[in-house]
């Protein structure tokens, strides 16, 4: 059997026996039965805008694992400075050069909920976001807590945001790429429309 | 008396540049100018790991045993596998102490200079590498010293 595929199944029955997945803050789960795809997902942490957000997520095994880093996307939209908004690509350090073969999925995904308690705003995989975060640190608080509520289960709506959303949506504008631009732009309408028709 | 290239710890390049030396010549640059920190990670390889591989000589001289039935009633885990060092496994302990199978750690350190749990760096056969390595160590013993200086005036 490769190596790849008996880390797995090893790495498997820890991250099944572990207590973490018992408080239902990380979970992975196969889906195929040759170990080279998996599905993860992480509970939002506490006391951050991602908060109640059930976050999935992709990850493909290489055959070199673990000698090469999973390779692991968020499926879930997000809005976060290390976290593509776009394509939920990830910019964490330990997914790239500072990768260990000691490393497990479970370290992977406790380090990615690490990651959203903690953004790196000047190591940024999406810029515009990184930008909002340190220069309105209130809206973007807001915006990802309102993405959080949209595409992860979160609790807390924001009525005058999905307003927005809808007129630009009633303009006959997508709904998610209206979300998007209105975000970008710190949720000014007018330039957001601005922005969609250019 | 001691050379100055001595005194250092660095080679005297030869007055006609050769292309291996053309990188150690960049290196030096670098590190004159306060680029020290950046370049490492512009270097990385594709796969994203470094491109630095351990020493051959490092790999060479690692400790190997074979792993005894009292050792293996221990149930140490090779932290690459994930499975138990058992009775008649091929071990190489590294030195920074921890052990793993040797077929799990020679594919690692044939692509990396570190220790997969504690990140121990390891020396590389890439003469520009070695000289970032030994600027490191210089510069941590500096910082050591002016904090002793510090504290040794004001604490």
């Amino acid at each position: 059997m490769a190596i790849a595929e008996q880390r797995i199944r090893r790495e498997f029955r820890e991250v099944i026996r572990s207590e973490e997945v018992e408080r239902c803050r990380i979970k992975v789960e196969l889906v195929n039965d040759k170990f080279n795809e998996l599905k993860g997902e992480i509970a939002g942490p506490p006391e951050t805008p991602y908060e109640g957000g059930k976050f999935q997520l992709e990850i493909k095994i290489p055959e070199t694992y673990p000698f090469n880093p999973p390779k692991v996307r968020f499926v879930t939209r997000i809005w976060h400075p290390n976290i593509s908004s776009v394509t939920g690509a990830i910019c964490l350090d330990i997914l790239k050069d500072q990768w260990a073969a000691a490393m497990t999925l479970r370290t992977v995904l406790l380090s990615l909920q690490a990651l959203l308690a903690a953004a790196e705003p000047d190591d940024p995989q999406d810029a515009v976001v990184a930008r909002q975060y340190k220069e309105r640190q209130d809206v973007f608080q807001k915006t990802a807590t309102h993405w959080t509520n949209v595409y992860a289960g979160g609790p807390n709506h924001a009525d005058d945001l999905e307003d927005k959303v809808r007129q630009l949506t009633n303009m006959g504008f997508e709904e998610d790429q209206a979300r998007v631009a209105l975000s970008s732009h710190n949720w000014d309408t007018a330039q957001a429309t601005d922005f969609l028709l250019s | 008396m001691a050379s100055y290239f001595d005194d250092h710890g660095v080679n005297e390049l030869s007055e006609n540049l050769t292309s291996d030396e053309l990188p150690l010549v960049m290196a030096r640059i670098l590190l004159r100018f306060g680029f020290a920190d950046d370049i490492w990670l512009t270097t990385m390889g594709s796969d994203g790991l470094g491109p630095y591989p351990t020493a051959k000589k490092v790999i060479e001289e690692l400790p190997t045993q074979i792993i005894t039935k009292e050792e293996a009633e221990k149930k140490n885990t090779c932290s690459v596998c994930l499975g138990h060092l058992e009775e008649d496994n091929e071990v190489k302990t590294l030195l920074c102490k921890h052990q793993f199978h040797t077929k799990c750690i020679l594919p690692w350190l044939e692509k990396v200079n570190t220790c997969p749990v504690c990140r121990e760096e390891f020396a590389t056969d890439d003469p520009a590498y070695e000289e970032f390595r030994k600027y490191k160590a210089r510069k941590k013993q500096r910082d050591f010293e002016l904090d002793n200086l510090h504290n040794s005036m004001f604490g």
